[in-house]
């Protein structure tokens, strides 16, 4: 492969760990402050997308940047306080049912609402063209609008998608954001020191209970910014959230039930998995090999997770015991 | 039950007013149950050695007063001056000034020494400055950066005392404070208990080593089988030895 390619594919997988990690990020959060997986979770992001497309068309897209994640939150507290809180000492079985059910119960909701197909997400004039990346000594012609930005490596320029990387620098903004929130505020604290002992935090007088509740809404709220961003790149329809469930649990998973960084590595290696069996499916000439990278980029981010949690059962930075 | 049991029976309450009060205290872990009608009273600023064999069902009992996820309360009244404690929750009553030492200790893991120590000025009332518990326990200031469960059990026993005093304490509730120290360190921290004592909190203190409980407390609890099977001063416990052998074993 070629280094224009590589580095293509490289943006590509990137641009698909944007969208695991932000739905990952909320999943393993939640799963780490109360113990719970939602598997709800992609249908929060799907309901964001809806949102977004429905701000978009009326008032603007700048406005679906603001309302729906705050939409969100109040979605994923509403859903905390008026449905799982019932469920956190009940068996994970039960939990599973609850979160799955109510993930269906959202799905047939959209389509009867929208229709089974998908929804049009159209981009801000500002979102749409490409950017292009152009080595050293490369002449560019005038005549080529849009970004430009310098990559040694590079043979003459190449170009991707202005959306897509605009994907990448939300996603590294909202997981700096969160970084920041929990490692230096002292909401943050409570937070860490909660997931590591809820009741000790509760005798020193917090309401720990009030704040994990917070927590699932700013959960719901990054799956918000998800939809919001990641919904013209991934599309809008009733099935999308099921579709970007499995491969972002599958990231909680590898990366370690509950660990914030094992999710945002996992995220990166699963969207480069897909990205690079793609390219070299794109790039084969052997009938065969063609064949079968085709096939494989079905299956890859399954086969990286058996992979994984054969040699790590408790995932890459997951605590013994969590889920072993 | 024994002729010492009855004779010593009536569990009056020491002269003066309560300021704790247990009544009929029952409390379970799932269906095990293991606090079966508690009662006895604590006056302001009096420091209570509460005893009893292992299992007898101390720490259950304090983690019942605190209003801990478990064991938890089915029957009974726990009172905190005319406070209500059976009718809150768990940080509730920390609020309300209730504040346990666990005899595990449970220092926050991934937190530093002084994160600890903020933790517990995050809720109101919040009690002694950062800086008033390093000068109570040097070895806490020189380690303020350090990730607090590194510590050695010595050092984590004095972070669970100072992270009590960083809130503003009406009942303090202290689990086997000494339990599994070096002489050396249970000197320093039994320093720092009297110096608690100089302030005046109420004080129930659980302790394996009855001697030691019995040199600060002002008064004793024997518990047994998950009730109260005696209740007196400090000296009538160390000056009988029938009530030493029957439930102490020392
Ligand atoms: N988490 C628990 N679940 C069930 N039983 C428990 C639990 N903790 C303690 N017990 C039981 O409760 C009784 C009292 O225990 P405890 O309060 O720890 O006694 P003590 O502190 O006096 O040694 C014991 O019989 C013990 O086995
Ligand atoms: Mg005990």
């Amino acid at each position: 492969m070629e280094f224009n390619a590589f580095f293509l594919n490289f943006l590509t997988g990137l641009q698909l760990g944007a969208i695991y990690a932000l739905i990952a990020l909320g999943l393993t959060l939640i799963f780490g402050t109360l113990g719970v997986v939602n598997f709800a979770h992609g249908a929060l992001y799907m309901i964001a997308a809806y949102a977004a497309v429905l701000i978009s068309r009326s008032m603007g897209f700048t406005y679906a940047i603001f309302i729906v994640p705050a939409l969100l939150f109040l979605v994923g507290l509403l859903m905390e306080r008026g449905l799982i809180r019932w469920f956190y000492d009940r068996p994970h079985t039960d939990q599973i049912l609850v979160t799955f059910g109510l993930a269906i119960v959202i799905e047939e909701a959209l389509k009867w609402i929208f229709g089974a197909n998908n929804i049009p997400f159209a981009l801000p004039s500002w979102g749409s063209g490409q950017v292009l990346f152009y080595g050293l000594g490369a002449t560019v012609p005038e005549a080529i609008p849009g970004l430009r930005i310098p990559m040694p490596g590079i043979e003459g320029f190449t170009f991707f998608p202005f959306w897509r990387l605009l994907l990448i620098g939300v996603s590294a903004i909202v997981v700096l954001g969160l970084f920041v929130l929990l490692q230096f505020t002292r909401f943050g604290l409570v937070v860490r020191a909660g997931m590591r002992d809820p009741q000790m935090v509760s005798h020193l007088g917090i309401n720990v209970t009030q704040k994990f509740a917070i927590v699932f809404g700013l959960a719901a709220a990054i799956a918000g910014v998800a939809g919001v961003f990641g919904g013209p790149v991934t599309q809008v329809s009733p099935t999308v959230g099921l579709a970007y469930l499995v491969p972002s649990f599958l990231v909680v998973v590898i990366g370690g039930m509950g660990s914030l960084l094992g999710a945002l590595v996992a995220a990166v290696l699963l969207g480069m998995a897909s990205a690079f069996t793609t390219g070299f499916a794109a790039l084969a000439v052997d009938p065969f090999m063609k064949g079968f990278l085709t096939a494989l980029q079905q299956i890859v981010v399954y086969l990286v997770a058996v992979v994984v949690l054969l040699v790590r059962p408790r995932g890459l930075f997951g605590k013994k015991g969590v889920f072993e | 039950m024994s002729a010492v049991m009855e004779a010593e029976r009536p569990a009056a309450a020491p002269a003066g007013e309560a300021f704790v009060r247990l009544k009929d205290v029952e409390s379970y872990y799932g269906e095990s149950y293991i606090v079966q009608g508690v009662t006895f009273d604590v006056k302001e600023g009096e420091i209570v050695a509460l005893l009893g064999r292992n299992g007898a069902g101390k720490t259950s009992t304090l983690k019942t007063i605190a209003r801990a996820h478990e064991p938890h309360l089915t029957a009974g009244e726990i009172w905190l001056g005319d406070q209500a404690v059976h009718k809150m929750r768990d940080w509730q009553a920390a609020r309300a000034g209730i504040q346990l030492v666990p005899e595990d200790r449970r220092i926050i893991g991934g937190l530093t020494v002084e994160e600890n120590l903020i933790l517990a000025q995050t809720a109101e009332p919040v009690g002694w400055p950062v800086d008033r518990i390093y000068q109570l326990f040097p070895r806490l200031g020189e380690r303020r950066r350090q990730e607090a469960t590194t510590m050695s059990g010595g050092e984590q026993q004095m972070l669970a005392v100072g992270r009590a005093l960083a809130r503003d304490i009406k009942l303090l509730l202290l689990d086997e404070p000494y339990e599994g120290l070096a002489p050396t360190i249970v000197e320093e921290i039994e320093k720092a208990m009297f110096e608690i004592k100089g302030l005046g909190i109420t004080t129930i203190i659980v302790e394996q080593n009855a001697v030691a409980a019995l040199r600060i407390a002002d008064s004793a609890v024997i518990l047994d089988m998950g009730s109260v099977a005696y209740r007196g001063t400090a000296k009538e416990v160390l000056d009988n030895e029938e009530l030493r052998n029957e439930y102490l074993a020392i």
